[in-house]
């Protein structure tokens, strides 16, 4: 065996930390002193090797170990507070809040339609029903109690639908409102609530038909 | 006085439910091997990223992690060698991404940081062979690695490391020559 093999035999016995050699090269390192010197350089190597690794691997433990551990161990063991709570809170509140929204939107509409959409009146169902067109009932608008001599545009007539006014005539009605303070009696006579007037049925006589002549028709006398 | 407990129709009254007296349980036995094992995590992480601080921060996640899952261990005798991979396995997590926040901070400050050098402290406490000794431990493949290190650690046999890691005593040695003879070849 080669001075070589002898040595990657050595190295491999270091290696697997065997404490003695064999005979053989035990034997051979006593006649060899190029290998004895490679031979002492592996086992102060390895010997550098183990006290390195062991030094790595024995690191003092820091006493703040254990507690700190313990105590993270007591945290985690405490109850906390389940996620769904906070989010079973927001929900509940994003829906209350929505819910109130939606009927004070409603509301609302309901109010703004009662305002422009009138529903259909006796009047308009007879019409439609028979095509005869009933007295129309004197509509009156409502005109809150004076309170001054001021003449004051009520609330309810803003939300009400405007009407198209030739300039003229706009231009007169501003004339008189602003002249009515002055015509005490005028504008009282003007400004009155007038009586109700009360919805009365309409009756509708039956058709009557004296005489009734009957005709074939004239496909009927092809046949 | 004496003290009136009002006690509703077909219900028992209340002790600690059968769930509370298995967290307990479990809270007892992994107290009792937290002053055994809690040492050998921190070693193991100390092994992996020579930093004390690091090394503690990363026993106590491991330690934390085990208390977590402790009641799903099926064998108990096993949580030796499982908190040693989960305690490695984190350690070498760690390890990886200081590695690459170092190599992108070089990258930037590169220049500077070598024309400073190393400081004395800094020489001091790590000689060119330790140096040269960790940098081929990193190279190790991770296997290898853990059982030179378990090897290495005072109060453990091969035995022992065999019983810890689940493996064959011969695989044991196997690896501890492979790493020990790997270190040679890098350190010669």
């Amino acid at each position: 065996m080669s001075c070589e093999e002898y040595q990657n035999k050595l190295v491999g016995a270091l290696a697997n930390g065997e404490g003695t050699l064999h005979k053989e090269m035990a034997a051979h390192l006593r006649a060899c002193a190029e290998c004895r010197k490679v031979y002492e350089a592996q086992v102060n190597l390895f010997g550098a090797i183990d006290t390195g690794v062991r030094a790595m691997a024995n690191e003092t433990v820091p006493a703040s170990l254990l507690p700190r551990v313990r105590a993270r161990v007591v945290e985690s063991r405490m109850p906390r507070r389940p996620w769904g709570f906070g989010w079973g809170f927001a929900t509940v509140a994003v829906a209350a809040v929505l819910v109130i929204s939606v009927g004070i939107l409603r509301r609302s509409l309901e109010h703004t339609s009662k305002l422009t959409d009138r529903s259909p009146t006796v009047e308009e169902g007879v019409r439609a029903a028979t095509g005869v067109t009933p007295v129309q009932p004197q509509v009156n608008v409502a005109v809150p109690k004076r309170r001054s001599t001021v003449a004051t545009v009520p609330k309810e007539t803003v939300r009400a639908p405007e009407v198209l006014v030739l300039a003229e005539e706009r231009a007169a009605f501003e004339r008189f409102v602003t002249d009515l303070p002055e015509e005490r009696d005028v504008a009282v006579a003007f400004t009155r609530p007038a009586a109700d007037a009360k919805d009365e049925a309409v009756e509708i006589a039956f058709l009557q038909i004296d005489e009734l002549e009957v005709k074939p028709l004239e496909s009927s006398n092809r046949e | 006085m004496r003290e009136l407990v009002l006690i509703q129709p077909g219900r028992v009254l209340e002790g600690p439910s059968e769930r509370e007296c298995e967290g307990s349980r479990a809270h007892r036995e992994f107290e009792e091997r937290l002053a055994e094992c809690g040492p050998l995590a921190f070693r193991v992480a100390y092994g992996v990223l020579r930093h004390a601080a690091d090394a503690e921060d990363v026993a106590q996640e491991a330690l934390l992690k085990a208390y977590r899952n402790f009641g799903r261990l099926r064998e108990p005798a096993r949580f030796r060698g499982w908190l040693v991979r989960i305690a490695f396995r984190m350690a070498l997590d760690r390890w990886r991404s200081a590695k690459r926040r170092e190599k992108r901070e070089t990258g930037w400050t590169g220049p500077e940081r070598s024309a400073a050098g190393p400081s004395v402290e800094e020489l001091a406490v790590s000689s060119e062979f330790q140096a040269r000794l960790e940098r081929a431990m990193e190279e190790l493949p991770e296997k290898f690695r853990l059982v030179l290190l378990l090897a290495a650690i005072q109060g453990y046999t091969l035995e022992e490391v065999s019983g810890m890691l689940g493996i064959p005593m011969g695989t044991v040695k196997s690896r501890l020559f492979f790493a020990r003879k790997h270190l040679a070849e890098k350190l010669r």
